[in-house]
């Protein structure tokens, strides 16, 4: 360790004071939101960077797909507005896709903290915000200019004072002012609180300004990561998978070199963009890319630049995975998700006891409409597909991958809507089999008990390539959705008369192993729980009645 | 006529008497009888009352604490659970929360439900979220589910049907059915246990209740029986969570309210030393072997909550237990105790827990085979404890196996000495705690800064005034009975019962009458309990609170309502009320319609006193009770130096000892560094003042 002046015990007392002052701001942050995607599904976050634009601490709390990119999107603004040209009270604001995180609907707010009349840090916060006017949040654009409102770096404050005009431009655009506004405002208070913090904790330990730490902590981290990646197997991996689009399938694939202490991951080859809002900005894919070689190396390591430095993730101008203007990109997690589990089919050789089967993966549907009372409402509902089975794990029922949300109880769902659930169930078989079982899915039945046409926007998988098992574990079933019966796009804008029936099956996660080394004690407890067919454990399975 | 509190620990029952008209007091240790928990208490009553050389007919009240229901539940010892529910959604159990609690560790861990699949049953029948039927209950069905539940060995139900806190009928009429066709079995029912949205969590709460009730109606069946035997005449009383105490009825119905009740007792007792020492802001900081407890003491009230998770299955991890809904003093449990194992973390740095050695093998220098380096070794190490002097001379500590196991572990592969290191062990933890404070307290919005803190539990004065130090706290209290505080704590809890129910409604569309009428009826249940067990109604004080929001937002606030008769004026009065607090936590108010979610109404009885404990006004310099001097670490000069030790049972009121010095007891050692001081008060409490 070479971290001078700080040792073991005051880097990471230090350390921990920096994440978990994020934390408070995360926490603030989530508790005063509007929006349902960031309070139930923590689908924002937190960052603290140094004045060389190094982030240094990030919120424990968080989705992946924040990974990475404050510290892009901060040297964009600072290209805007120079850093020697920023004042106390600045904030600057921008929601660009391709300068963000890859969609309209986050939000990313920059403050600058200053110190007897310097720059010492900047926080950054990201959320996703309840609305961004356009076509909602769902993949039905074809092009960005359909999917809202897009605010280029701009000064939301400057000097303290707040631009009236931005304010109004917003307010004017989106279908619900007053919690949009709510939200953006509750970014301003949570970096003002970020910077306060920031500058007592530098007073406690006396630190004038954080490039020391900043090293040592980057430093640290890069040295544990490159550490951790040298216990794969070197060599260069593929893997190639299908997920449907609009049409045509589109294709992933991807190299991954591992070399010593670092990998390269490269998407060449990779389908080019679609028209329709799934369209993957570099920014997301390098923040999966991360996220999925994370999970395989030291899954607990705060983020910071030094714990994604070993890792470089690349993908062809113009691709899917690296879409340009003017692509639509509002449901880009749709595609992206699949960013991680591509990386893990491609690592299995190289890592085989960590690696994961693919997941059934989550699913958000938009529902826009009105209750009995007649107020509108525009809700996520979300369900979650099996989880990927790994050695030694079966995989967990509805639990989401690689992305995460909480499901909306049923009870608060049919309050907030006045939609009605009439059933909500774990589907037999079909988690994959294995010698550890993929997780299940499940099937969701709703009806349209509001009175009024209901609009379903969907951004669904998986309805044609499942979630593929492991090392001889089968797949899970597939995905689908329907109304009154009759199956319907996953990725389309759909109305619902009043009484009408969706259907929302869910995907099963895959199997890892041969299902005839599972442990017949295993076998017999899913039958008896219903969780596989006794044909499935006998043909599947081998068991013997 | 006395008064005696029980509260059962993992290793000992300790016990704590007072004189109703708070002159006397006496307390008694044992070990706990984990074969039969009733056998130790029982035998403890008899001692403690012999040693006091009273009568037991002199004993009006018991109040017992247990974890009987928390362990029943980590381990999985309950009554075989059935569950009857609403048609197309008994795999909710199964489904949980459908989110990963860490989005990195593709290995993480959720508990398996309480009641199997296969012991699931569903029932046509369907309430609409406005509490209208949409489907009749099938009875039919409730019958066939009955007899099915008899052939599977069933034992108890939970019967947990959709929106039944909307409307409880079709799960009473359900219940009526069950416990007619099937008298044998138990049966909890949803709206019943706690009436609040959120099916997964009500229902995981309902499915615990049931599981625990046989278990615990045995339990309380044969304490009563064994009192009464040994000429127990009074009544006894179990400690809830939520800081008040329930009457053994109330207690065999809702076993689920009994969770944590020893804890609870401890942050009580807390509260009770800010009100009398009028410190009315404090952390209650509770600190064993294995793990720390902390909670929030507002305006002299322990702060509450109405969530929270047990039998965790991930290293104490939030997200890993089951999520349970009842009222609750708001406690933060931190992996962190005596036993905390140090280890190389995978960033290459120093960690401390929240993997424990527990008892056994325990800390290395226990000399049971622990080689692991603990918390305990390091705070040997330091100095801070005596290897002849723990738990008072009791059991020796092997201080060169401390040493070993801390080189070999932390200070060789972090290049760092053995003492820097041992101190690194002590200050990670005391970080650990502070900051686990510090984020706790701003989600609350309590100003921790000017608070005090109140420290107990075997390490929690070992470390009480590094984490105050580091969180700003000026002013520390030790009690007396720091080993005893969740027994004393007991004897100060207040009869008490409040009911919460969900009712979402826009305050726009509501009138003062509906306003008025909806709280009578939770006033009216909620004091039932106390008028049954004989206080009067002019002794019960009902306090109503409110989770209210603007519209669309996902988190609650909780307005306390003031006590007045003028219902309608409190009414009118809710926007500004709301308004206020929205302020308070956020610093802002919007122009947003505001909607209530949750109503809450607690009827509480007459807090009783309770004896000071020893008291005496002799002052005395600390001198008389100087034992000697200790090397141990100084931070500040990073070196050892000659402390002076203290005998905490020599030390009279008055007497004020300076840092640093160490001040023992039998159950700990207060470490008072360079720059504290500390006075002994009237009561034989320590009160330590920080520097600045």
């Amino acid at each position: 360790m070479n971290n001078a002046p700080f040792d073991a015990v005051s880097l990471g007392i230090m350390w921990d004071r920096l994440v978990s002052l994020t934390d408070e701001i995360v926490s603030t942050l989530v508790r005063s939101s509007f929006s349902t995607i960031v309070y139930e599904s923590y689908d924002l976050s937190c960052v603290v960077l140094d004045a060389d634009t190094n982030s240094i601490a990030q919120g424990t709390f968080g989705i992946p797909a924040f990974i990475g990119s404050a510290p892009v999107t901060l040297r964009h603004m600072l290209k805007k507005f120079p850093a020697e040209t920023l004042k106390p009270g600045d904030i600057v604001v921008t929601n660009d896709p391709w300068l963000g995180t890859g969609h309209l609907f986050d939000i990313t707010m920059m403050r600058p903290v200053f110190r007897k009349g310097r720059i010492v840090a900047y926080t950054v916060s990201i959320t996703h915000l309840p609305d961004i006017g356009g076509n909602g949040f769902g993949s039905a654009s074809t092009e960005v200019y359909q999917e809202g409102l897009r605010l280029p770096i701009c000064k939301l404050y400057e000097a303290g004072r707040l631009n009236e005009l931005i304010v109004e431009i917003i307010r004017t655009n989106v279908r619900v002012p007053e919690q949009v506004m709510g939200d953006v405002m509750a970014n301003v208070s949570c970096n003002e609180v970020g910077g306060r913090e920031l500058l007592a904790f530098m007073d406690e330990y006396g630190l004038e300004d954080l490039r020391a730490l900043s090293a040592a902590i980057r430093g640290q981290s890069e040295r544990a990561m490159r550490a951790k990646i040298s216990e794969f197997r070197d060599g260069t991996y593929r893997n190639r998978i299908k997920v449907e689009g609009f049409g045509e399938p589109v294709e992933f694939a991807v190299r991954v070199d591992v070399k010593g202490d670092s990998v390269e991951i490269d998407f060449d080859g990779t389908s080019g963009c679609v028209r329709a809002g799934v369209n993957v900005p570099i920014c997301y894919t390098n923040a999966m890319g991360l996220h999925a070689i994370k999970s395989l190396t030291l899954p607990s390591i705060p983020n910071n630049e030094g714990s994604v430095a070993p890792i470089k993730v690349k993908a062809p101008p113009g691709c899917i995975l690296n879409a340009l203007p003017p692509f639509p990109t509002g449901g880009r997690h749709a595609m992206g998700h699949f960013v991680t589990p591509t990386i893990y089919g491609a690592l299995a050789e190289a890592t085989p006891d960590r690696v994961q089967a693919d997941s059934g993966m989550m699913n958000l549907i938009t529902f826009q409409g009105r209750r009995r009372d007649d107020r509108a409402f525009s809700c996520l509902y979300f369900a979650a597909g099996g989880y990927g089975a790994l050695e030694n794990l079966d995989g967990w029922a509805t639990l989401p991958h690689p992305s995460n949300m909480a499901v909306v109880p049923v009870e608060i769902w049919e309050t907030l809507t006045n939609m009605t659930i009439e059933s909500k169930r774990l589907l037999t078989d079909s988690g994959g089999a294995g010698r550890w079982r993929g997780g299940l899915g499940q099937e969701v039945v709703l009806r349209n008990d509001t009175g009024h046409t209901l609009t379903m926007l969907g951004m669904g998988n998986r309805m044609e390539f499942p979630a593929r098992g492991m090392f001889g574990g089968g797949a899970g079933t597939l995905r689908v959705h329907a109304v009154d019966g009759s199956p319907v796009h996953a990725k389309g804008r759909i109305d619902v008369a009043p009484g009408q029936r969706i259907t929302v099956t869910e995907a099963g996660g895959g199997g890892f192993g041969d299902p005839r080394q599972r442990s017949r004690e295993a076998v017999r407890g899913d039958v008896l729980d219903g969780f596989v067919s006794a044909e499935a454990a006998r043909a599947i399975y081998g068991a013997e009645s | 006529m006395y008064r005696i509190g029980v509260d059962i620990g993992g290793t000992f029952t300790d016990f704590a008497l007072s004189s109703a008209s708070g002159g006397r007091m006496a307390i008694h240790k044992r070990l706990t009888t984990p074969h039969d928990p009733s056998e130790a208490v029982l035998a403890g009553v008899a001692a403690l009352v012999a040693e006091s050389r009273i009568e037991i007919g002199s004993v009006t009240d018991i109040v017992h604490g247990t974890t009987l229901v928390t362990n029943a539940v980590i381990e999985r010892r309950g009554a075989v659970t059935g569950m009857l529910v609403t048609a197309g959604f008994g795999d909710i159990m199964d489904m949980g929360p459908e989110r990963r609690y860490d989005l990195f560790d593709l290995r993480i861990k959720y508990p398996p439900p309480l009641v199997p699949r296969r012991l699931r049953i569903e029932v046509d029948e369907r309430v609409r979220y406005d509490g209208s039927i949409e489907q009749p209950l099938d009875e039919a069905g409730v019958i066939a589910a009955a007899k099915k539940f008899r052939e599977l060995g069933v034992e108890a139900v939970a019967i947990c049907f959709l929106h039944a806190y909307a409307n409880p009928a079709p799960e009473e009429r359900a219940a009526e059915i069950l416990r007619e066709a099937a008298p044998e079995i138990t049966v909890s029912t949803s709206a019943d246990v706690f009436p609040n949205m959120r099916e997964f969590e009500r229902w995981t709460t309902t499915t615990l209740n049931a599981f625990t009730q046989p278990m615990f109606d045995r339990y309380v069946k044969r304490l009563e029986d064994g009192l009464a035997g040994a000429g127990f005449g009074g009544r006894l009383y179990i400690m809830g969570s939520s800081g008040g105490t329930l009457t053994t009825d109330a207690a065999r119905r809702y076993p689920v309210r009994a969770l944590e009740s020893g804890p609870a007792a401890g942050a009580l007792m807390s509260a009770h030393h800010g009100r009398a020492l009028k410190l009315p802001n404090l952390l209650s900081f509770d600190m064993g072997g294995t793990t720390a407890k902390g909670a929030l003491v507002r305006g002299g009230q322990a702060i509450k909550k109405y969530a929270m998770e047990v039998a965790r299955v991930h290293e104490f991890r939030q997200g890993s237990g089951l999520p349970i809904r009842i009222p609750v003093i708001d406690m933060i449990e931190i992996g962190a105790g005596g036993g905390s194992i140090a280890e190389v973390d995978e960033r290459g740095l120093l960690r401390v827990g929240p993997r424990s050695a527990g008892a056994m093998p325990g800390p290395a220098c226990y000399g049971r085979g622990g080689t692991r380096p603990t918390l305990t070794d390091a705070n040997l190490v330091l100095g801070y404890l005596d290897a002849d002097f723990f738990l008072g001379g009791k059991m020796k500590l092997d201080k060169a196996a401390s040493e070993k196991a801390i080189a070999e572990n932390v200070g060789r592969p972090l290049k760092l000495e053995t003492l820097r290191a041992a101190w690194g062990i002590h200050d990670i933890i005391c970080e650990d705690v502070a900051r686990a404070f510090r984020i706790h307290a701003t989600e609350r919005g309590f100003d921790y800064r000017n608070s005090s803190m109140v420290a107990f539990g075997g390490s929690g004065p070992l470390h009480a005034l590094s984490v105050a130090r580091k969180l700003k706290i000026p002013r520390v209290v030790l009690p007396v009975g720091a080993g005893v505080m969740s027994a004393l704590g007991l004897l100060v809890s207040p009869l008490a019962f409040e009911v919460a129910r969900s009712r979402r409604i826009h305050v726009a569309d509501i009138d003062a009458k509906d306003f008025a009428t909806t709280f009578a009826a939770l006033e009216n249940e909620a004091a039932g309990y106390l008028k049954r067990a004989g206080v009067a109604e002019a002794d019960i004080k009902i306090v109503c609170h409110l989770d209210m929001r603007y519209q669309g937002q996902g988190h609650e606030i909780e307005v306390t309502l003031p006590s007045t008769n003028d219902v309608a004026g409190v009414f009118a009065d809710l926007g500004e009320l709301y308004g206020r607090a929205y302020e308070k936590a956020y610093g802002l108010r919007l122009d947003e319609p505001t909607e209530i979610v949750n109503w809450k109404v607690e009827a509480v009885g007459p807090t009783p006193s309770i004896a000071e404990g020893r008291s005496g006004t002799a002052a005395g310099g600390a001198d008389r009770a100087l034992k000697g001097t200790r090397q141990a670490y100084d931070p500040v000069h990073g070196g050892l130096s000659a402390w002076p030790v203290y005998d905490r049972y020599a030390l009279a009121p008055g007497a004020v000892v300076q840092g640093p010095a160490l001040i023992e007891e039998h159950e700990s050692t207060c470490v008072i560094g360079a720059g504290s001081s500390v006075t002994v008060d009237a009561h034989f409490n320590l009160i330590a003042e920080l520097s600045a």
